[in-house]
Parts: structure tokens; sequence; C-alpha cells
């Protein structure tokens, strides 16, 4: 019994439900002998992972498919020992680096070592090179960014490096220079209702035009977020009825509860509340860029529009000094001692032009 | 013993010939005894305006006499009285492990409770090991600095001195031989042996202080150490100003009745002063005190104090605190301070009508500077309950963000600096109205990220890396749906 979601993903480059001119492509590319590192980016929950693999099925057959976990243990500079979980076939090895927080530039450098020394056993009718998979690139500190140039090149003869990435603008520029760039856009929300309609028939139940574009408009362009929805759904209640509750992430209440606390009341003490909300966020390791989106949807809402503008010029400000920076409890919390603040005023002032 | 002696190190300067070297197995205890009536004598001979400069060491003349001219609490020198007594006689091994910052009066406390009950003390000092070549440009061997100190403490320990045949014994290490800073693991060795083999007490006195934890004690004396080898471990705390002011009082005291020829009579201002300038160290205090109060100048240092009004204390009617700004030492300030001088700002106005902090935050940059990162996150854990109005705090927060922007920066030396005064003058000028009310410090939050581990959610694929992230934000709330109903 497994998800829909991991049940139903396609396993072969044709048989993907969008973007389908770019899979032709990916199927050229690995049509000859040899491709280049590559760096694939996109939204959280577009397919990234889904094409990677379909690409290496194209690659190597459906050996890839035999998986294994296995937990391989580094020791840092320092003495320290880490151990992280890695998932890998005979052909290729995929691990998170990030896992291990600051001690990555390690785990990169001895991983792809490793595997670039050992050569496959039968290269007849095989490809000569592994596949290392790296997860999150662009979480990567700047030293294990580095340390991965100076690798990619070392060891270009015997392996290949797929990198995944959300965004490449934290990807240092050597780095993109070294890699095919691929973009995998999340899919539109029609898409993401055709797939839903898809799954639900190979699954035999029937699922109306409408609840499924419900659902996808919630899952805010995720398919893989939509599709784990929908079996919520349908696990709640079947048969579906076309204006049936679709449940919703809990952060999102939580981002919801917390941003009308903001408007309920500005003033210090509201502030340090809402902080521990923050603080209750980030510990859970929801990601920071997600709490402070969730968080402008929810204030503007009541805003007209010149202090829309304003809020959201704020918001893009310390967004942007939280992904330089690694404290990102300070910007969050500038943001919104900030919006209280501008709010405030607002407020102040549109009950002065009443009277 | 006499071989032994020839290796000793000769001290290139004594200021003390009075009181024998230590390492002759002689008592020492008695040095007050002996001394100070002869200069009381030399002192009653000689014409009263010609200063004597033959009596070296002024300040031995301050030493305390009897336990309760200590500066030290009286609890902490009974503890240390209550484990000399109990063991001195039982002809055991036992180990006592004095610890404090310096100057807090540790070896003091050892050495007048000691005379007090007639113990003798031996201490070891180390000897140097660095000798020059001799006429034939050879080195002459030398014994393993560990076996040398082994064999000095048990010889100390066991052996009676045949001058004074005092069998009550006390073996004092202050003087720890290099090589066991460099393997800790050597001293491990040394006082095992101590304890099979030796017969008195020993009294290890480390000082640490209090910027930098990893010292002497820390690191020779780890917890498994005195656990397994039972050392007792006593450790004092920086002197209280009401211990130094009596310790100096009597030393003003000491002045007037013997020693009116070399120095002025202290003032109880200029005491003040002094308590105030040497941050609980009361060697230090000692000293200043002498300089401060030394005859030959017309000029007093009077004029080198600098007053500080403290606006909180004019309630409580104290006097204005002053310091000598050309002597003693500097206040060094613990982050809890810091973190309350910024969060509590307070203006005064000078003379000039302008107005300024008290603490200019410049002072406390630079006090902080070598750990720019965690005082900020201390400052930022802090602020919110001292900010009474949302627009002040609005600046706060957004200084606070520029500070840790700029922090982040940390192969800029300089951006660090600027970092920490951004985020301390910041704050001090943000918070126009402080809150007023006790807020206790709270340390910065712990923000390690603790992502849900696969194994815990149901219906995942087996073989599949998933990702925290993910894991979080799409699978945990629907896995959770879709596994209690499955149920």
């Amino acid at each position: 019994m497994s998800l829909w979601v991991d049940k139903h993903r396609p396993k072969d480059l044709m048989k993907l439900d969008y973007h389908k001119e770019q899979a032709v492509r990916l199927k050229n590319l690995v049509q000859q002998s040899d491709f280049p590192h590559l760096l694939i980016y996109g939204p959280s929950g577009a397919g990234k992972k889904t094409r990677v693999m379909c690409l290496l099925r194209e690659l190597y057959g459906s050996g890839v498919e035999r998986l294994r976990q296995e937990t391989m243990n580094f020791t840092t500079p320092s003495n320290k020992k880490i151990e992280i979980m890695t998932v890998s076939s005979n052909y290729h090895i995929e691990v998170n680096p990030t896992d291990v927080g600051i001690h990555d530039r390690v785990v990169i450098m001895d991983l792809v070592k490793n595997v670039a020394q050992t050569h496959q056993i039968d290269s007849n009718g095989q490809r000569e090179f592994k596949v290392v998979i790296l997860n999150e690139v662009d979480d990567l500190t700047k030293d294990a960014q580095h340390a991965l140039r100076r690798t990619m090149e070392k060891y270009v003869a015997t392996c290949r490096l797929i990198l995944i990435a959300n965004s490449i603008s934290r990807v240092i520029p050597a780095i993109r220079s070294r890699c095919l760039t691929i973009s995998v856009p999340a899919p539109t929300e029609s898409e993401i209702a055709s797939v839903l309609q898809l799954v639900c028939k190979k699954e035999c139940l029937s699922l109306s035009n409408d609840l499924a574009l419900r659902i996808a408009k919630s899952a805010d362009r995720n398919l893989r977020r939509a599709l784990l929805m929908c079996e919520a759904c349908k696990v709640q209640q079947y048969p579906f009825t076309p204006d049936q509750k679709v449940p919703e992430p809990d952060w999102q209440t939580f981002i919801r509860e917390t941003a009308s606390m903001i408007l309920s009341e500005q003033s210090p003490k509201k502030l340090c509340e809402v902080r521990q909300k923050l603080y209750e966020l980030i510990i859970h390791g929801i990601p920071t860029e997600t709490i402070f989106s969730g968080l402008l949807k929810e204030l503007v809402r009541n805003c007209d529009m010149t202090l829309k503008c304003q809020v959201a010029s704020y918001a893009a400000r310390y967004e942007h000094r939280m992904r330089l920076g690694n404290k990102p409890i300070f910007h969050l919390e500038a943001f919104v001692a900030k919006f209280m603040a501008i709010y405030k005023k607002f407020m102040e002032e549109s009950l002065g032009d009443m009277f | 013993m006499l071989k032994k002696h020839k290796t000793w190190f000769e001290p290139l300067f004594d200021f003390d010939e009075s009181e024998p070297p230590p390492q002759k197995l002689k008592s020492d205890v008695n040095k007050q005894g002996t001394s100070s009536p002869a200069k009381f004598s030399k002192s009653n001979t000689i014409k009263p305006m010609i200063f004597n400069i033959i009596d070296q060491n002024h300040i031995r003349n301050f030493d305390p006499v009897n336990i309760n001219d200590l500066a030290i609490h009286n609890k902490k020198v009974q503890e240390v009285e209550d484990w000399i007594l109990g063991n001195i006689k039982k002809n055991t091994s036992e180990m006592l492990l004095l610890t404090g910052p310096v100057g807090c009066g540790k070896s003091v406390t050892v050495l007048t409770i000691a005379k007090k009950h007639n113990v003798k003390i031996t201490e070891w000092i180390t000897p140097i090991d660095i000798e020059f070549p001799n006429d034939n440009g050879e080195f002459e061997f030398k014994v393993k600095q560990s076996t040398q100190f082994l064999d000095f403490i048990l010889n100390a320990a066991n052996f009676t001195s045949l001058l004074d045949n005092n069998d009550r014994k006390l073996v004092l290490v202050e003087d720890f031989p290099n090589t066991f800073m460099r393997t800790p693991s050597e001293l491990v060795y040394v006082l095992q042996q101590y304890k099979q083999r030796a017969k008195s007490p020993i009294v290890f006195i480390c000082s640490e202080s209090s910027t930098d934890k990893k010292t002497t004690s820390g690191n020779l004396f780890s917890d498994q150490l005195k656990n397994q080898l039972n050392i007792h471990h006593i450790s004092f705390n920086g002197v209280s100003t009401t211990g130094l002011r009596s310790a100096l009082k009597r030393m003003a005291e000491i002045i007037s009745k013997k020693y009116k020829s070399m120095y002025n009579a202290p003032t109880s201002d200029l005491i003040e002063c002094v308590v105030n300038s040497s941050a609980g160290d009361v060697r230090s205090a000692v000293t200043n005190l002498h300089f401060a109060c030394l005859k030959g100048t017309d000029q007093s240092l009077e004029t080198s104090i600098i007053t500080e009004k403290d606006q909180k204390t004019k309630t409580k009617k104290k006097k204005p605190n002053s310091k000598f700004t050309s002597i003693g030492k500097d206040q060094s300030i613990n982050i809890l301070h810091g973190v309350g001088r910024v969060l509590n700002p307070r203006v005064v106005v000078d003379v000039n009508g302008r107005s300024q902090f008290t603490h200019s935050p410049r002072e406390i940059v630079e006090q902080f500077i070598s750990q720019p990162s965690s005082f900020v996150n201390f400052i930022e854990e802090n602020y919110m309950p001292h900010f009474s109005n949302s627009a002040q705090i609005d600046r706060a927060a957004s200084t606070l963000s520029d500070a840790v922007f700029m922090l982040a920066e940390w192969r800029e030396k300089v951006c660090q600096e600027y970092g920490l005064y951004c985020a301390v003058a910041g704050l001090m000028l943000a918070n126009k109205d402080p809150v007023s009310a006790w807020n206790p410090v709270r340390g910065p939050k712990n923000m390690k990220i603790t992502y849900p581990v696969p194994s815990e959610l149901q219906l995942l694929e087996e073989n599949y890396l998933y990702k925290g992230k993910t894991l979080v934000s799409d699978y945990q709330t629907f896995c959770k749906i879709i596994n209690s109903n499955y149920d």
C-alpha cells in the first residue's frame, strides 16, 4: 500500500504528462553516448526528481529501479563523525548533502571521490560513468559549492553529477556554467487537474472537473501536494462531491493564525507572541521563504493598494536579506515589526479620516 | 635532598630575602612572625623622615595575619579549614582543588589556615628546564619533569623535615609543571601514584579567568578525574566589595600604626576608589592602595579620579562611584550586564546641554567585539519586552536585521565590528522610552531544525530519498489524514 503520488509516478520519459517537448529533448540528450553535468531547477512539486529518474532509466535500463538505502559515514577535518543517508542503485547514488548542515563540503568531496574512483564492473554495453544526484544544491554552503566546482572537473571522466535545486539564484556562477541548466516549471492548474483525473481513473474513481480544479488551485501549483490532497479527500469522503472540503497542510493554517494575530493588535507584546509562533514554524522545518510568502499573502488582504505596495516591497527586501544571511528569524521579525508599524499608522490615519 | 637541590631553579629576583625559597623544604608560614617585628623595630629606630626603602617587600606588610583578617567570605574559609583539619591528622593522601579568579585570596587562605594550625606547607615551584651548556658544550641529562614532580611531592608528603620535626604536613601545588598542560594524562598517572603512596594531603590551586573557561582547572582536572581520585573541589568567587573594603580598612589601620613614615593615611574616599577600581581582586587592591598612599609627591591622585553619577542611586543616597583612571583593573563586564546596558539605555545631559548615554555604545562594542554574533543573539532574544511602542520596535528590529546581515559576512573583519555597532547603537537609539520592568535575560534559542523521520510517517516508499522540507510541507499533514482513515 503506497501513496498515489509514489504509485503513479511516471517511469518513462515518454509517459510524462506535461512538458512533453522537454521530455523529447531529454531523451535525445541521453541517446548520445555522453551527457554533461546537469543542473535541474524548478519549484517544489514540479517533477524534477521524476524527470531525473526517467532519464536514468533511459540511460541504464530498469536496473536503476533496484534501490537500496545505506548510511554512509564521514569524518570532518575536526574529527567529528557524521553520517548521512544515501539511496543508490548499481548505477547511481542520491544524497541530500544539506542534511549534515555545515559539514556538507566533506560529504560532497568524499562521496564524489568514492564514487568516481570505483569504475563500473561491467562496462560492456553500459555507460562508462556513474551518476551522483545531489538534492537541494541551492541550500549548500558557499564552501561546499566551491568544493563541488573543483570536484566536477576532476572526476568528469568517471562520474556525472545531476544537481537539483529550487532556484539557481543561490548557485554560484561557476557551477551554473559547468552544467547544462534545465528548468522544470511548475505545472499549470489545468495540467494538475488533468493529472488528477488521470490518476483517479487508474484508481477506478470518478473525479469531477470542478473538484479537480479546486484541489489544483489550493495546491499552489505543486503536483505532489495536489496528489496528496486528492488522496486525502478520497479517504475523507467518497464518492466525491464538487463542494467537499479540501484539507490543507497544517502549517498553512498555522501561518494564517499567526497573520491574524498580527492584524489583531500591533504592539511589542503581540510581537513577542508572534515571535514564538515563528520560532515554532522554523524549528519544525517549514522553509522560511514559504513562511514569508504565506504571511504576506494573508497580511495584505485588508490593505489598500498603496499599503500593499509598501508591504510587498518590504517583504521582498527582508526576504532577500534572509536568503543572503543565516539567521532567518531576525529578518522575519523585522518584517513583522515593520508591517505592524505601517499598518498601525494606516489604521490610525483611516480612523482619523472617518471623523 | 642535596642532589636535588642542585637542580632547583634559583630565582633571579627574589624580593623577600627574609623568606626562604619554599623548595628548601622549610616552612615559610612563619615569615609573617619573623619579618613583621623586625620591620617594626627597624622603622622605630630610624628617623621618621627617612623613607625606609631598604624594606623591600612593602606589600607583604599587609598580608593577613590571622583568619579574621581574610577578605574572603567566612564560609569559604571555614570550608577550607574544615577540610584541612579533617585530613591533616589522618595521614591520608586526600586531594583538594581550589579554583577562583585571580587575586581572590586562594593561596593566602591556605597559608593563613596552615599557620593558625601550625601545619607545615611545602610548595612545588617548577624548576627552569633549559640550562646553559657546560664548558664542553654539553647539556646535562635531565630527569623528566613529571618524574621530578612526583618525587618532590612524595618526598614532601612522606618525610618530615629534621629541622622542625613537625608531622602536620601539607603539600601545595600552584605552579603546575608545563608538561601537564601539554599532556594532561601524565598528571593522571602522577596523581594516582600520589594517592597510593603519599601520606599527606595535597592542595592544588588554579586561578581561572571569567573570559577563558578552558584554563588549568578545566583542562587538568576533568570531572572524571575528580570523581576517580575523590578530589574535593572548592571554588572561590571574586572578593565582595564589603570584604575588600574591610581588608583595605585593616590596611589603613596598619599604616596608621606602623608605617606613617612611608604612607599618607588613606581617606575613606580613597579606599572607596580602590575598591571600585579593583574588581574583586584583593591583591591588586592592596597594591593600588599602596601606590595611591605613598608619600613623596605633593600631588595626590585625586585629580585622576573620574566621577560617574548614577541616576538610579539617587534615591538610595549613595555616594557617587569613582574610579581611578591611571591605576586599577579595567572593569570587565559579562554578557548579561552588557545586554542590560543595551536594553535599558540611560541618557544623561552633560554640562553643555547635550544628552549622552551613561554607557556609550562604543564602550559596549569594545567589550564584546570578540564575540559579536553571540552578543547580538542575546540582544535579539531579549529586546522585545523593553520596548513600549511599535514604531520604535520596528526601528530596532530593522537595525537588528541590518546587523545580522553584516555579521553574516564573516570573511570581512570590519563587518563584524560594524554589525555589532549597528545592533548596539541602533537598539539604544531606537528605544526612546524603555519599559522599566524586571525582565530576566534569557539565552538565545536553539534553532536546530528537526525534520520528521520518514519511518515515522507510514505509507512512504521504503527506498526513496525524501527531502526534509517536502516531508514537512507536503507529506506530513496528508499522510496523517490518509493513514488515520485507512485504519
